[in-house]
């Protein structure tokens, strides 16, 4: 046991590089994993455990006002009725400021379904009646705090005053600005000066369900409707939502996030063991010679493996300790913060989580280990080794290019690399891998930028939604800033057969200039009213595909349209139909001044400042969320991997050079014998090492790029964004690449290379004995 | 003679590659008594080496008996063999007998941590063999900063760390030059004066001449097993033996 | 012999004597030196042909010492075999005779008598190494000579192991 720790306690000091490198990949490694699985939908969606914490509803319906909530108790899979409540519209005006808001009335006591929690100040109170609680991401978003003074506008452009005196979370909605309006809780008295009207207050009733799935909730929406229809004659559900729908949109752009992580993670995992196993392999056939010696001296094999695996696994320890420790301070800033002031407290993962996965990478260090080191084991105790040439003849490649005159040290550099197959097969894997994983992740850098800088092609041509009394003059107003203004009236309508919700979307006109310019991927865009475009979620949702009729209820009409074409949506999943509004009035719906405004810029011009100047001029403007956003955290992932990649490859050409120099020391007594001097004996060196490692870097370059296009478009695809959203990295990245890796894998193999030849030019025997060079 | 303390019986070894077999060595009896020195010579592709590894346990015999310390051990596994290498077999090698990555001190005390001494005493030992050849002040050096023979002869003070029966030796001055083999031929008359028993594989007569047996082998086998006799000689005929001056 | 004293008699004159002690002093103890006796008989002869030329010089109390001196003649028969290579068998011509006829007459097996020589030769390299061993703080001809005799012997234990090899 003494003779195992001696003997690896002084190798970890001999070869303290090595180590480090090992412990870095080992420690990169941990922390990508434990960034992906962070993101990963359902381990740690902050939404999920509000909602579990607030006993939210399956189904929050929005009911004609005035329907008597007692039948639904009756109904079938309702497993418990919500308190109805009452819900109107209204602008916050805040800071020069518009945003939309949802008021919703309760009283003083909390209700039992969908418990908002207060996470600042008190709840709604007796005695206060323009005291008013506000949702934390909304109050977060437009800068409202405890005891501020808010102004609340409703429809007809009365203002109400309203004082802050409590913030509170709910998993009703998803956060704002994701999901708008913003939230408001008031008292009814409060509600009622905004919306004196009591007929264009909606009821809200929250449902908890025996089952969550589409199908039930449709099951149960069909029911309601029939059932009340019998009694009132009309459909009573205006719209619903679901938690499902909440959830989804809140993992949305995560889920793509989370999507896009999950395959760093799992090709890092793969990459991985690769790099340690590199690595490994290479100390152990340096090791030959000190591994006979042990045997020599009574190590038993079994010894051996426990030492080689026993100094591995203890780095990889060290390593997925640092990991874990690396993964908790990126995370500290909590870039999956919650909106502030929520009272989730986000901690990164359980801890049984974290502690897997740094077991499981350790546990693959440990079996990349065993395999070399059981190679080890059997290496023959005989120390006579001298190692055996390259079973080479020189090639017949070779030769030509000795006949042509190329230049010796080339060929010979070049015929060595060629013969010993194992040993380059690892370095030309050991470099390749890390480069696939290297192109993907540019890969993916390009694809965001491509999101933020042409929005128009992920289907984001218009960037904000403006309304306001003079919404409809917001072109001519700023022609400077503003490119064009479409008039949009967007319906959440439900899918025909009633298993979801999808946004039904008129805007502009369905031929001519004025149409909006949606981003078609398949099939062409429409051009007469009776045509539509649709999102990937929506065909998924409804199981149609382009070329197909369908028909929705939109405010109790009928539309029907046909769907020509599938464009990219990032806003709605992709849940969306749309037309031209022209659709809509032909089935005798409207005309009606439009809900909004979807405002396109120029060219250059940048949201924040454009939103800034018409906001000023008495609009209410937001924002439509960019997936380049919330996409932010990628970048970071991106940075991150790539460093530790090129580290992994950086490791694996280290030992790859050390292992080529080693083998061919006393090649270069011959070679100088045979009439090279030392410098060209120096160049053969160094291209015996680099040509191995430049094929792989070659190599994993265009499988990266070959591969990339596949996974991202992929990605998107599922996510419900819809395809073709890779956008490679350009060509002046990959030729840097291409550059770097070239410069470093040469100098390595020069410095390297420059070490042993030094070591042999002091001493001069090396020529005639090169087996006695030492050192 | 009491017992020796290594001897073998029919001993053999073939090796097979590419489906021919070939006999490195076969049908060797041999012995070694206690506290005596034996030298193997013979030429090259005899089998000296081969021998000696598998007298070692470096390598499996294919057949025959051999007898460590009135033990049989030709059949012991890897790991067994490991373990009795540890306590009573003593091997050098012509080269390489340093482990790379560690200091000479560490080389040194190797042996006895390994054989189960505590870190203090394996340093104590260390202390004391470093001291014997005068290699005090380059402890804490790497391996390669020793020169040949000092190598070799911290290699022969390892292998001789923990008493062991028998010392193998496969041409321990192969690659030396002429200072270097002298410094280790003392050593290894010392370690013979102090009662180790040697058996040495080497083509240089001036080591197999101090033994006090040379066996010689041929075609692997034994053509001759014999002691060194020291003719008495005065010493002005000894030159004369060998050389005639003519003038 | 003769040239041995003859290259002496060249540094400067002496007598026989002092002759001896010199070879003695230069080559060491391992210098299979003659007796007295010789080197008066080889001074004799030299001088009978004309290489040395002798004088006798009177001493008080003892015998007259003959001093022997290099003469011309002496001195170009020296110069001659300086500038010559020096030829001499160095095969054991009796040993190598004996493997390769003795077997044919059917009188001895050729392995014992390689094996029987070289018994015979190891323990002459046993006297030599002891020989080097206490010779180290001689001069540099002692420890050569000794070096000499024990690399021909190597050579004549390595040839003998090529006779092995070839002839039986």
């Amino acid at each position: 046991m003494r003779g195992t720790i001696r003997w690896a306690r002084a190798d970890l000091r001999a070869r303290r590089g090595q180590a480090l490198l090992t412990i870095g990949a080992v420690a990169g490694v941990v922390a990508a994993l434990v960034l992906a699985t962070m993101l990963l939908e359902g381990a740690v969606n902050p939404w999920k455990a509000l909602f579990a914490r607030t006993h939210g509803a399956d189904m929050v319906m929005y009911l004609a006002h005035g329907t008597d909530p007692e039948a639904l108790d009756h109904l079938p899979r309702i497993r418990q009725v919500g308190v109805p409540y009452y819900t109107a519209p209204a602008t916050l005006e805040q800071q020069a400021v518009k945003s939309p808001v949802q008021l919703v009335a309760m009283g003083p006591r909390l209700p039992q379904m969908s418990t908002p929690i207060v996470v600042a100040g008190s709840w709604l109170r007796g005695g206060d009646a323009d005291g008013v609680v506000v949702e934390a991401s909304f109050a977060a978003a437009v800068h409202a705090g405890l005891d501020d003074q808010i102004r609340v506008q409703s429809v007809d452009a009365d203002v109400v005053l309203m004082k802050i005196i409590g913030i509170a979370d709910t998993a009703d909605q998803g956060f704002y600005p994701q999901w708008t309006p913003g939230l408001i809780w008031v008292q009814q008295a409060a509600l009622n000066r905004v919306e004196p009207i009591a007929a264009e207050q909606e009821e809200v009733v929250g449902l908890r369900l025996t089952s969550t799935s589409p199908q039930v909730e449709g099951e149960v929406a069909q029911n309601i409707n029939d059932t009340y229809q019998s009694y009132t004659g009309r459909l009573v559900i205006e719209r619903f939502s679901t938690a499902a729908q909440v959830e989804a949109s809140m993992a949305s752009n995560d889920r793509l996030v989370g999507l896009l992580l999950a395959v760093f993670g799992i090709i890092a995992l793969v990459a991985a063991p690769c790099a340690i196993a590199n690595v490994t392999a290479g100390r152990v056939l340096m090791y030959r010679q000190d591994i006979a010696m042990l045997k020599a001296l009574g190590f038993t094999p079994g010894q051996v493996i426990r030492m080689l695996v026993g100094t591995q696994m203890l780095l990889g320890i060290v390593g997925a300790c640092l990991g874990v420790l690396a993964a908790r301070v990126v995370t500290a800033p909590a870039f999956v913060r919650p909106p502030a002031g929520s009272a989730v407290g986000l901690a990164p993962l359980p801890g049984w989580w974290v502690t897997l996965i740094a077991a499981g990478v350790v546990a693959t260090v440990a079996v990349a280990t065993l395999i070399p080191a059981w190679w080890a084991g059997r290496v023959s105790p005989v120390a006579a080794v001298r190692v055996t040439p390259p079973r080479g003849h020189l090639s017949r490649i070779a030769r030509l290019g000795l006949l042509v005159h190329l230049p010796a040290p080339l060929v010979l550099g070049a015929r060595d690399s060629l013969n010993r197959r194992l040993p380059a097969l690892l370095t030309v894997f050991g470099v390749a891998i890390p480069l696939v994983v290297i192109t993907i992740a540019l890969s993916c850098w390009s694809t965001i930028d491509g999101f933020k800088g042409d929005p128009a092609r992920i289907g984001l041509a218009a960037t904000l939604n403006v309304t306001g009394p003079s919404a409809a003059g917001v072109h001519d107003s700023d022609r400077a800033q503003v490119e064009a203004a479409f008039p949009a009236d967007s319906f959440p309508t439900l899918v025909p057969g009633g298993n979801g919700t999808f946004t039904a979307l008129a805007i502009g006109d369905s031929a001519g200039s004025r149409r909006y310019p949606f981003h078609v991927v398949q099939g062409s865009m429409y051009d007469s009213p009776q045509q539509a475009v649709a999102g990937q979620g929506f065909l998924d949702l409804t199981g149609l595909s382009v070329g197909e009729w369908v028909t929705v209820s939109i405010e109790g009409r009928n539309v029907t349209v046909r769907i020509v074409g599938r464009v990219l949506d990032p806003v709605d999943n992709g849940d969306v139909l749309a037309f031209g509004r022209d659709a809509l009035t032909k089935q005798g719906i409207g005309p009606q001044p439009p809900q909004y405004y979807s405002v396109e810029l120029r060219p250059g011009v940048s949201a924040a400042a454009a939103k800034a100047r018409l906001s000023r001029n008495g609009l209410s403007v937001t924002e439509v969320a960019n997936p380049a956003d919330s996409l932010g955290v990628v970048r970071v992932v991106i940075v991150v991997s790539v460093v530790v990649l090129a580290v992994i490859a950086l490791a694996n050409l280290l030992t790859a050079t050390a292992i080529g120099l080693r083998d061919h020391r006393h090649e270069t007594g011959v070679l100088a014998a045979i009439g090279l001097t030392p410098r060209q004996v120096m160049t053969t060196l160094v291209v015996n090492t680099t040509i191995l490692t430049l094929i792989g870097v070659a190599g994993g370059l265009v499988a990266g790029l070959v591969v990339a296009p596949r996974l991202i478009n992929m990605q998107g695809r599922s996510s419900g964004l819809g395809a073709e959203i890779y956008a490679g990295p350009s060509a002046l990245m990959v030729a840097f690449v291409v550059c770097i890796s070239v410069f470093v894998a040469t100098s390595a193999a020069v410095l390297l290379a420059r070490r042993t030849m030094s070591g042999f030019m002091r001493n001069e025997r090396w020529l005639h004995e090169p087996e006695l060079a030492t050192g | 003679m009491n017992d020796p303390v290594l001897r073998t019986r029919g001993l053999a070894k073939v090796y097979r590659a590419d489906g021919v077999a070939a006999e490195a060595i076969r049908g060797v009896d041999i012995e070694v008594g206690a506290g005596e020195f034996v030298a193997i010579m013979g030429p090259s592709g005899s089998g000296k080496s081969t021998l000696l590894h598998v007298l070692g346990g470096l390598e499996p015999a294919t057949r025959g008996e051999i007898w460590l310390r009135g033990q049989r051990v030709e059949r012991l596994s890897t790991a067994a063999w490991a373990i009795l290498r540890r306590r009573h077999v003593g091997f050098v090698f012509q080269s390489f007998n340093l482990l790379s990555n560690m200091t000479v001190a560490d080389n040194v005390e190797l042996p006895a941590l390994l054989a189960g001494a505590s870190p203090k005493q394996a340093r104590k030992r260390r202390e004391e063999l470093l001291g014997e050849l005068g290699l005090t002040a380059k402890a804490h050096a790497a391996p390669s900063r020793l020169s040949g023979g000092e190598q070799q002869r911290v290699a022969l003070a390892r292998a001789l760390a923990n008493e062991p029966s028998l010392l193998l030796a496969d041409e321990p001055t192969g690659n030396l030059d002429s200072i270097g083999a002298r410094d280790v031929l003392r050593l290894l008359q010392r370690t013979h004066d102090n009662g180790q028993a040697i058996l040495l594989v080497s083509h240089d007569a001036r080591v197999a001449s101090r033994a006090d047996r040379v066996i010689h082998l041929f075609d692997g086998m034994v053509a001759d097993d014999a002691p060194v006799i020291r003719a008495p000689r005065p010493v002005r005929d000894v030159v004369g033996d060998v050389l005639e001056l003519r003038g | 012999m003769r040239l041995h004293l003859l290259a002496l008699l060249a540094k400067e004159p002496a007598h026989g004597y002092e002759l001896k002690l010199a070879l003695e002093q230069t080559f060491g103890e391992a210098y299979p030196s003659p007796n007295i006796g010789q080197i008066y008989v080889t001074l004799k002869r030299l001088e009978q042909d004309g290489l040395v030329c002798s004088e006798d010089v009177t001493q008080t109390d003892r015998p007259n010492k003959r001093v022997y001196e290099l003469t011309p003649a002496g001195r170009e028969v020296l110069d001659a075999w300086v500038a010559e290579p020096s030829e001499g068998p160095r095969v054991r011509d009796e040993f190598f005779i004996k493997l390769i006829l003795v077997p044919m007459a059917g009188l001895a097996d050729r392995m014992k008598l390689i094996n029987s020589q070289r018994r015979h030769y190891l323990g002459i390299m046993r006297n030599l190494t002891a020989l080097a061993a206490t010779s180290e703080t001689a001069d540099p001809p002692a420890r050569l000579l000794i070096e000499g005799a024990i690399l021909h012997l190597q050579a004549d234990l390595d040839w003998l192991e090529r006779c092995q090899e070839e002839l039986v």
